[in-house]
């Protein structure tokens, strides 16, 4: 009789096989729900279609080498830059700032919790639109307050005036997002070991000290991930910029995503918008991989 | 089967007793349209709509009207103006059959034509009889916004024009009029030019604001290119050299009259770059402005005409009702802003109940009490909705208030239509938000003429240049010069 320990490599190759074949219908249908997209839109971006011609011949590298002279494109991505590097640090700092706040078990703190992290259920095209009305001229009540506060009628133009209209973005965009790092940061600082901070308190070391040196390699891997999501969404941002201002005035705060959408859905550049998308696949996979080695994430 | 003098007479009798009912029965285009969606009763037709208050005709009044009439289904297909043609062309390429009927603005009329999206009609309009009744649509409608390459795509059905709306009492103060009068040396009067329209404007201002001011208009972009397209044209503009197809909106003509709106925003509402049309509706029917230019819902509900219904209940309640009076506006050539044709889709599996809906639609009889549903925005456009002595009756200056549709109308210049119009449409929608942000509008202009330019060329300056010409050619393009 063999032992039974000489049998279990077999069955092992057997549910193995088994455990693919299960797994294959669900890895195909990733595939395909995935990948089959991104490969026919780099197949698209080869070819010249346009929703307004039947002709879907063979582009070549044409559409790529637009790339290059597009200059509203490359400003586009300026803009996207613009608010992504302005918005994230600010929306880490408020964040890390009210979760180290509410640590504290201060009264009514579930309820202020929940009401903090209200607009992060809003659609952000409903947030754009409600900032629309809040910074309106004749109705909001922004200007309101800013004319009670300065002493006379405030005609600040937020959509129109080129120097209020990112402070309005950022406003909307910092608003709507900034919960969703509180949220993360809270639940990251929640756990951290309490008899490490009071070991450093006890050693002699000050808030600014204990945060540096304990809490924040504590609560790192979660702020990164944390920092990536935002990252990733600030990068495709659309929503509130389109809402409030279109990406005017003139083209001035259009981002890489209005951009894509003009050239896609009301210009019908077909081919050329998925030659966009893959430049924007590229810049986002370069800067993703980068920041995940960087961050320590991959370890 | 033997044919018995009996027979035969019976059998005659019975045609000619059919062929006399049917025309009796039949007698306008909407009964012959009804008469014939009979044979398409139990189905259902999905029409493409304007959101909004354009959408409550078919969805309160013509749609259960015309399923009580045929039995045919009306299935609204709400969408937004400015996402109307990319879902129409979308639908078209993907070739499903969901849409049957169409609105769609006459400037996307050669776009769709060309692409295929729209089903040539002028076989259906010689099978229901639809020729006489559609030769009755106000001229400038009929003749520039039916055809595309002398087959008709599309029926005009709603009579957008920019008019001048201003206040009759303030204009006929006589203490207002003296001291005008004494400060320019004419009568203050609805302005015939810009120069007047400014002066006027100003006048005001400076005697009522911040209670009222001499008047303001719809600034967003969106609106503001119609007007720019306007006064750049009575101003003596032309788009292109028509040989080279090269822009020529950064002429003189062009910087002048942006240099000229931006100016004229000083007598106007603070914050008025910021208006759209419910604003300036709801600052004129609230008396703090004494001019404005708009569509002619404007002036309905500035009567206050059907102003108490629950679908215009966001209206505000106008406290200038009889004291508003009409004109067009300086220049004498209003713009024919948007508008709306009935179309039939290409891709429709149902395109003769589509077409028959339409034509029933924009028959005389219904496009009658259609244009007078106080909620959906369609304006007059058949020579009879001027006449009518109904609508003259509906309030005390309806009769004046008609003359002026009409003469607007006869003057009226239409939207420039090229080839991908919207792209060009786009450029002076971002030149106009760059210019109140307060840029040099020499280089706005000049940027928006290279951007045209570069469209142009990537359409091909040939293909648009042939269609370019055949817009300019139209009456209603470029006003007439004697």
């Amino acid at each position: 009789m063999r032992p039974a320990a000489l049998d279990a490599p077999r069955i092992r190759a057997s549910d193995r096989r088994f455990g693919l074949l299960l797994l294959a219908p669900s890895v195909l249908l990733l595939l395909l729900v995935g990948l089959f997209p991104l490969v026919y839109t780099l197949v698209v971006s080869f070819q010249q279609i346009t929703l307004f011609e039947v002709d879907t011949s063979f582009a070549g590298l044409a559409n790529y080498r637009m790339l290059l002279s597009d200059e509203r494109l490359w400003e586009s991505l300026l803009h996207t830059a613009i608010l992504f590097s302005i918005a994230l640090p600010l929306e880490l700092a408020l964040g890390l700032a009210m979760a180290q706040l509410f640590l504290e078990r201060l009264p009514g703190r579930q309820i202020f919790i929940a009401l903090l992290v209200l607009p992060t259920v809003i659609a952000p095209l409903v947030a754009g639109a409600v900032w629309r009305l809040l910074l309106d001229h004749r109705y909001g009540p922004v200007n309101q307050i800013v004319g009670w506060l300065w002493g006379e009628e405030a005609v600040l133009l937020w959509t129109v005036n080129p120097l209020l209209v990112y402070p309005a973005i950022l406003m909307a965009e910092v608003w709507q997002w900034t919960p969703f790092m509180f949220l993360i940061l809270l639940a990251a600082l929640t756990n951290v070991d309490r008899s490490l901070t009071e070991a450093a308190e006890i050693d002699g070391a000050g808030f600014w000290l204990t945060f540096r040196k304990v809490v924040l390699p504590a609560i790192w891997p979660v702020m990164a991930v944390a920092l990536l999501i935002r990252g990733l969404d600030l990068a495709r941002i659309f929503d509130v910029v389109y809402a409030l201002t279109g990406g005017g005035p003139g083209t001035m705060t259009e981002t890489i995503s209005i951009y894509t959408y003009v050239l896609g859905f009301r210009q019908f550049e077909t081919s050329y918008t998925g030659a966009i998308a893959f430049l924007v696949i590229a810049i986002l996979t370069v800067l993703v991989v980068g920041a995940v080695k960087r961050m320590g994430l991959a370890r | 089967m033997r044919i018995t003098r009996r027979l035969f007479l019976q059998t005659t009798a019975a045609a000619t007793a059919a062929g006399l009912a049917r025309p009796a029965f039949a007698r306008t285009a909407a009964d012959r349209a009804v008469e014939e969606a009979k044979k398409y009763a139990g189905s259902t037709i999905n029409i493409v709509w304007e959101a909004g208050l354009q959408a409550l005709d078919p969805l309160n009044f013509s749609g259960p009207k015309w399923t009580e009439l045929t039995g045919i289904e009306v299935r609204v297909v709400e969408v937004q103006t400015a996402e109307m043609f990319t879902k129409i062309m979308q639908e078209f390429r993907a070739g499903t059959g969901a849409y049957d009927s169409l609105n769609v603005i006459p400037a996307w009329m050669p776009d769709l034509a060309n692409a295929g999206a729209l089903e040539p009609l002028d076989a259906l309009v010689e099978k229901y009889g639809y020729r006489d009744e559609l030769q009755a649509i106000a001229p400038t409608y009929r003749d520039n916004q039916m055809m595309v390459d002398g087959k008709i795509y599309a029926f005009p059905d709603d009579g957008d024009v920019f008019i001048l709306y201003y206040r009759k009492d303030v204009f006929e103060d006589p203490a207002n009029q003296a001291a005008f009068k004494d400060a320019h040396g004419y009568d203050l009067a609805p302005p015939k030019t810009w120069a007047q329209f400014a002066e006027i404007g100003r006048f005001l201002t400076d005697k009522y604001a911040p209670q009222m001011y001499g008047a303001a208009f719809f600034r967003q972009p969106p609106y503001t290119m119609y007007m720019f397209q306007e006064r750049f044209r009575n101003e003596g503009g032309r788009f292109f050299d028509a040989d080279s197809m090269r822009a020529t909106i950064n002429s003189d003509v062009g910087v002048r009259v942006f240099d000229e709106m931006r100016a004229e925003n000083a007598f106007m509402p603070p914050g008025v770059e910021q208006w759209g049309f419910v604003e300036n509706l709801a600052a004129f029917l609230s008396g703090q402005t004494a001019m404005t230019i708009s569509w002619p819902p404007y002036g309905r509900w500035a009567a206050g005409y059907g102003t108490d219904e629950s679908a215009l209940s966001w209206v505000p309640k106008s406290t200038v009702a009889g004291k508003v009076g009409y004109a067009l506006p300086p220049g004498g050539h209003p713009q024919l802003a948007a508008g709306f044709c009935l179309a039939v889709a290409s891709t429709s599996r149902q395109k003769e109940a589509a077409y028959l809906f339409n034509q029933w639609l924009n028959s005389e009889d219904i496009s009658m009490q259609r244009v007078q549903l106080p909620y959906a925005l369609r304006d007059p456009f058949r020579t009879s909705h001027f006449d009518d002595p109904v609508y003259k009756s509906r309030w005390p200056e309806a009769p004046e208030y008609l003359a002026t549709l009409e003469a607007g109308s006869e003057t009226g210049l239409l939207d420039l239509s090229l080839l991908q119009t919207d792209r060009y449409e786009e450029v002076l929608r971002q030149s106009i938000s760059r210019l109140w942000a307060g840029e040099d509008p020499k280089a706005i202009l000049d940027d928006a003429a290279a951007q045209w330019d570069q469209t142009t060329d990537r359409i091909g300056a040939d293909k648009q240049g042939a269609v370019y010409r055949a817009w300019a050619a139209k009456s209603g393009a470029y006003p007439a010069r004697t």
